[in-house]
């Protein structure tokens, strides 16, 4: 029994971190209605970038390297805008797709490239732990928790208190009824990268200190966020705090019936699943 | 002349795999992302066959029914999604075939692959030299080109190109678009999984590592820079491609390099997909349409 | 021929078409007018299957046809065209044309290695029907180039003779005249008659009240998604409710 408390524990934690990677990817389609094909690298590099400045020769210490890392994920995530989406803004979306596939490899590769194909850590991992009723929690996971509870009442608090929050809401109802209107949408459509981003980053630092660090770990999150982002509903920002909730706890509980071999695979299921008996959105019979 | 040969025959299956995928792609306008798991389930399905003594000609039958089989029961649920995805399921699914390649010990002795795959014996002839091997490649390939052209230039390759270019109206023209798309994507698997059988024999050994996303990346590279949509393109975009990657590995280069060589290669063909994309998203072999005089146009 | 019977359709709260029922019997003609918004298009979407209805039903020479899907639909004979023109972009005029056809043999695989004789004689048939129809509205010297290189004008000819092309029992025809110089509506409209001449039945949106009193033997009248009026052109225009709903929105 304490067996399935934890498993529904590390379910919940797992779950947050999908919830991050979820957000980031359903804002970028919200706001300029395509899949990011390379969100699962933005993940990946937001997760090394920490490595980055840690290590020698840059040495930040912890606070400042949080800081500095987000900020250069953000940087990267407004530069696949500015120099790969926003000259195919009008293009056709297989011509889209195809160009976000080679970002997502050529940023994949660039990690390997620069870090090899080796498992790293961050070395500072906390693994202190606390035994509460018989399930145990490490000060790590708790962290994990609460930093997704921060990131989301910040998103919340920038969507639907700010005036910035207001136009990239504006932005992403009709791209072009808002650019007459006067709202600044590169801007909008920037600060939506800005945020992906710091999300992707955060859930990347997070998913590296709870397992390591490698450069193929993008595609199978981005398979995940994915997944998680169908549950909730396309666009829907809160729709995809739940859907990587549920992907955590299916992974986890899963595990306990299938082979651990296959638990990148739940989540896959599950979307197939979804996508054979749910026929709103996704499909195509439409005007 | 061992590279030469080399470099035909691996240039030879890839104009399959690449004529494949432009079905899929380049005519029917469908985002498969995941085509590396057919020439995957071809080539273990010969592989396993064979070392099991099942003499080839059965063998690579079975191979392409299965690829066939599994394109078919992707396509049923995934080919009523919208393009985007439908990429993102297909991708799954390449990573999933991945996956059972790698977890299946039992059957694929997973991690650790397969080895000394026989070489193809047809009609009681052995391929086992380069020359015939490339041979019967070649025939292959040849075979393919004609077969494939033969259904792009009918009706039916009419219809895949109408529902590419707009989907709603070949519907209201009376296209069973589904049906059509789920065809395509079959056909399309078939052949992925007849040049990953003809790669699984040539190359002898096989393991889940080759059969991920860079092969998916390569063959769609292939596909777009050279012209989708053509049936030329793939032809000159595998030529260009193949003798651009198989001539690297044969660069003799000091050790600490080659660590860095293959993810630089690699970044350089995604690099390459981005600019294509953006410059020349047609390729290099353009579709036919004349343009000729623009005073054309004139409303009478 | 056509009988729609308490359609209604909503989308997310707008109740798009309400309760609608119109009979087009067997008059050749059929218009269907009302203001921008109106629920027209809507209603084609309706009929031809591209969305299905909340309420009601529709039957076409007395089968129930509703909630079928576009390509069924379609089968029964009812081809339609589209408000903003749907060619198709990267096809030739005469690609976009020999496509039209319905069940031709070489759409299915096995005819294309057994039947090849019977698909060539298709083909050719088709060929000489897609010519014919290609220089009645003029574009014969425009027969290989893509359909996105021509002008509005001459892609909206194209998508009616494409229809024409289908041989269908019943064509649904969005607006044709709109957005085009006066002496290509005369080309259309002369299409249409002379089409009419043939036994084709159509059934046309249109703003364009001269079109509708040239063209039409009988009309019907939509207003927020409801059928206020129908009856001949001529009562239709001096209608004061339908003069009410064109001027008051």
């Amino acid at each position: 029994m304490p067996f399935l408390f934890q498993s529904i524990l590390n379910g919940v934690l797992a779950g947050c971190i999908y919830a991050l990677f979820a957000m980031g990817l359903t804002l970028i389609y919200g706001v300029l209605n395509f899949v990011n094909f390379a969100h699962g690298e933005l993940i990946m590099w937001g997760a090394y970038f920490l490595y980055l400045v840690m290590e020698k020769p840059i040495s930040l210490p912890l606070p400042f390297a949080l800081a500095f890392s987000l900020f250069l994920t953000a940087l990267l995530g407004t530069g696949m805008d500015r120099f790969v989406f926003r000259p195919l803004r009008h293009a056709n979306p297989l011509t889209l797709l195809i160009a976000a596939l080679g970002l997502s490899f050529l940023l994949r590769n660039g990690a390997q490239f620069f870090w090899g194909a080796e498992i790293r850590t961050y070395g500072f991992e906390i693994k202190r732990g606390f035994r509460f009723l018989e399930i145990s929690i490490t000060l790590n996971q708790i962290m994990i928790i609460f930093v997704t509870v921060v990131c989301i009442s910040f998103v919340y608090l920038l969507f639907h208190r700010s005036r910035l929050g207001k136009s990239m809401r504006a932005v992403s109802d009709n791209l072009e009824l808002a650019r007459v209107v006067g709202i600044d949408s590169k801007r909008a459509i920037r600060f939506a990268w800005v945020i992906a981003s710091i999300l992707a980053g955060v859930g990347g630092i997070l998913l590296a200190l709870d397992t390591n660090l490698q450069p193929g770990m993008g595609l199978i999150n981005l398979v995940k966020a994915f997944a998680a982002t169908l549950l909730g509903g396309p666009g829907n920002l809160w729709g995809a705090l739940w859907g990587g909730i549920l992907i955590g706890l299916a992974e986890n509980l899963g595990v306990l019936v299938i082979s651990p071999g296959y638990k990148d695979a739940i989540a896959f299921g599950i979307m197939v699943f979804m996508l054979l008996i749910r026929p709103s959105v996704l499909f195509r019979r439409q005007e | 002349m061992d590279l030469f040969l080399h470099l035909c025959i691996m240039i030879a299956i890839y104009i399959i795999f690449a004529l494949s995928l432009n079905l899929e792609v380049g005519y029917t306008g469908l985002f498969n992302f995941g085509h590396v798991a057919f020439f995957g389930i071809g080539a273990y399905t010969s592989a396993l066959l064979t070392l099991h003594r099942v003499p080839f000609e059965l063998s690579l039958l079975l191979a392409l029914a299965m690829a066939c089989l599994w394109g078919f029961l992707l396509s049923l649920p995934s080919l009523r999604l919208r393009g985007d995805y439908f990429g993102i399921a297909t991708l799954g699914f390449g990573e999933i075939i991945r996956m059972v390649f790698q977890n299946e010990v039992w059957l694929t002795k997973g991690p650790m692959g397969l080895p000394g795959i026989p070489k193809p014996t047809l009609f009681s002839y052995r391929f086992a030299t380069l020359h015939l091997y490339l041979s019967l490649v070649l025939a292959f390939t040849i075979l393919t080109f004609l077969i494939l052209r033969v259904i792009l230039r009918s009706p039916f390759g009419r219809v895949l190109k109408a529902i590419r270019e707009d989907e709603i109206a070949a519907a209201t023209l009376g296209k069973n678009v589904l049906r059509f798309r789920i065809k395509s994507f079959v056909i399309g698997s078939l052949f992925a999984g007849l040049a990953g059988a003809l790669w699984a024999h040539y190359t002898t050994f096989i393991s889940p590592g080759d059969f991920t996303l860079l092969e998916t990346i390569l063959v769609l590279l292939i596909v777009v820079l050279g012209g989708k949509g053509t049936e030329w393109g793939p032809v000159l975009g595998a030529i260009v491609l193949i003798f651009f990657q198989e001539s690297l590995r044969f660069l003799r280069l000091p050790a600490e390099w080659t660590r860095h060589l293959a993810p630089l290669q690699q970044m350089i063909f995604g690099g390459l997909l981005i600019l294509l994309m953006i410059f020349r998203p047609e390729g290099l072999i353009r579709e036919k349409g004349k343009i000729l005089n623009a005073g054309d146009k004139g409303d009478q | 021929m056509l009988e729609i019977k308490g359609i209604s359709k909503s989308f997310g709260g707008i109740q798009a078409v309400s309760d609608c029922t119109l009979d087009l019997k067997d008059y050749a003609i059929t218009g269907l007018i009302g203001p921008n918004g109106s629920g027209k298009t809507t209603l084609f979407n309706l009929i031809t299957g591209s969305i299905p209805p909340d309420k009601g039903e529709i039957y076409f020479e007395g089968v129930r046809i509703d909630g079928q899907l576009s390509h069924e639909v379609a089968s029964r004979g009812i081809i339609r065209t589209f408000q903003f023109t749907r060619i198709f972009p990267k096809m030739t005029v005469l690609e976009n044309m020999l496509l039209a056809p319905q069940h031709q043999t070489g759409e299915a695989l096995w005819p294309l290695w057994v039947k090849r004789k019977r698909i060539q004689k298709e083909e050719k048939e088709n060929l000489r029907r897609a010519l014919q129809f290609i220089e009645m509205v003029g574009l014969l010297h425009l027969k290989d180039q893509f359909a996105e290189n021509l002008s509005y004008g001459q892609q909206k000819l194209l998508e009616l003779v494409r229809a024409l092309m289908v041989e269908p029992k019943m064509i649904l025809l969005d607006e044709p005249t709109a957005g085009i110089n006066p002496s290509l509506i005369r080309k259309m409209m002369a299409m249409i008659l002379k089409m009419r001449e043939s036994g084709k039945v159509f059934f046309i949106i249109e703003h364009n009240m001269d079109v509708i009193i040239e063209l039409c033997d009988w009309v019907f009248v939509l207003d927020n998604g409801e059928k206020i009026a129908e009856g001949r052109p001529k009562e239709i225009q001096n209608n004061p409710r339908v003069i009410e709903a064109y001027l008051g929105v």
